[in-house]
């Protein structure tokens, strides 16, 4: 059950009103803006990380920056939920790149959903999407043009924060190869987006 | 590399977003962002476009102690704002209380007693590092303890109720606060066995008489690890 764009709204609404509570110190809105936000930002951080240890590391640190700079949001950064999976996931691959990677992947693998698709028991993710369906549909449409490549590379680099030499292995091509379905992939992307 | 040509700029926002840009040139773009107001929307773009994937993620609840332990930072980072004065004073005695909790520790220890399993200890401070509780836990006896250290009054129609925070899983009421003195409560074996896989204790500011509904409703004020003895 897809979110209208009523509840896209509201949903957006109350969460600025929550940083906005945060920015002048209400511990009480950082404390429900916690709980509403936390569970989807903490798929995302696993997703990343791999280990449920360093994706709670990375999603302490990543909201209580949230709560420092919570002032700092505003409507030129993305709607509400696309600056905190943003600063979620800068904050995960800045941990990767301390931290060297477990070789083994694949432990938290049952928790979660194939390939970053929609979840069968689609409930609150719908709550928490706050780009328009009609974009979100663009962006599948345009994914669907690129090459099998260009589509894998893309994904595995933003859902599962491959590096290149991560990717080349995964998939079995050479790193050169996939840097430039990277960017061709990239490129053709935003002509697909911006076309009419 | 010329970064006012638009086809770089928007290759670099996108690897920058994708997180394919590592290293030193992943910081040079962040540099970059800093000047470049292009630059900087390019990579707002992205973001925008891609966060539709990492909503589609099937939500996964992190575990409850990861609030406490937030709320407790935040609570410690807002708190420092306003206390830094006092800081220094209390900071001492913390250091002084957590000698004598040691002290109490080894001295049970190594006091040979009929008492099989060992207590545990918190020590509740705030912020600053002024102690208010002290909370030991007698599983022989079925019996938590808590020692007021500093009075610290109960807001008009309020009480302070104290939790254990169970390794993964929701917090459980250990029962109300005391004001003054030494109060004990009486904790059923079961309850005890879980606690002896906690890892904290916690107060929360709840409706006078504790909170209705079994779980936190207030804010969370003090948190505590749990010390074996």
């Amino acid at each position: 059950m897809p979110a209208s764009p009523a509840e896209t709204l509201d949903r957006n609404r109350e969460l600025t009103d929550l940083l906005h509570a945060c920015a002048q110190g209400r511990q009480t809105a950082f404390q429900a803006l916690y709980r509403q936000v936390s569970p989807q930002l903490f798929a995302v951080l696993v997703r990343i990380l791999k280990r449920r240890d360093l994706a709670e590391d990375a999603l302490q640190d990543a909201l209580l920056s949230v709560w420092r700079n919570a002032g700092s949001y505003s409507a030129d950064k993305g709607a509400p939920m696309t600056w905190l999976v943003s600063i979620c996931r800068y904050r995960a691959l800045d941990m990767l790149r301390r931290e060297k990677r477990e070789v083994s992947l694949d432990t938290e693998r049952e928790d979660l959903d194939e390939d970053g698709q929609q979840p069968t028991d689609g409930q609150v993710v719908t709550d928490a999407v706050n780009v328009s369906k009609a974009e979100e549909r663009k962006l599948d449409e345009c994914m669907g043009k690129l090459n099998h490549g260009q589509q894998q590379s893309i994904r595995l680099a933003y859902v599962e924060g491959c590096t290149h030499e991560e990717i080349a292995s995964r998939v079995g091509s050479p790193v050169g190869t996939v840097k430039s379905w990277v960017r061709r992939g990239l490129e053709s992307l935003k002509r697909c987006l911006e076309a009419a | 590399m010329n970064y006012s040509d638009p086809r770089l700029q928007n290759l670099l926002a996108g690897e920058y977003v994708l997180g394919t840009l590592r290293g030193a040139a992943r910081r040079r773009c962040e540099r970059l962002m800093m000047e470049s107001e292009g630059l900087a929307s390019e990579v707002g773009t992205w973001e925008g476009r891609f966060a539709a994937w990492a909503l589609r993620l099937k939500p996964v609840d992190p575990p409850a102690y990861l609030e406490w332990r937030l709320m407790g930072q935040v609570r410690k980072e807002s708190q420092f704002r306003g206390e830094r004065l006092r800081n220094t004073f209390w900071r001492t005695w913390a250091v002084a209380a957590t000698v004598v909790l040691a002290v109490v520790i080894v001295t049970q220890k190594i006091t040979p007693t009929a008492e099989p399993k060992a207590a545990e200890f918190a020590l509740m401070s705030d912020a600053t590092g002024k102690p208010l509780w002290l909370i030991s836990v007698h599983p022989e006896a079925n019996r938590v303890d808590m020692k007021v250290v500093t009075p610290n009054p109960v807001p008009e129609g309020k009480s302070y109720e104290l939790w254990m925070i169970p390794d993964g899983g929701k917090p459980v009421p250990l029962g109300l606060m005391n004001e003054t003195g030494v109060a004990s409560e009486t904790v059923p074996p079961e309850l005890l066995a879980r606690l002896a896989g906690a890892k904290a204790l916690a107060i929360s500011l709840e409706p006078r008489g504790g909170s209705p509904t079994g779980q936190p409703t207030g804010p969370v004020l003090w948190v505590a690890p749990l010390v074996t003895s």
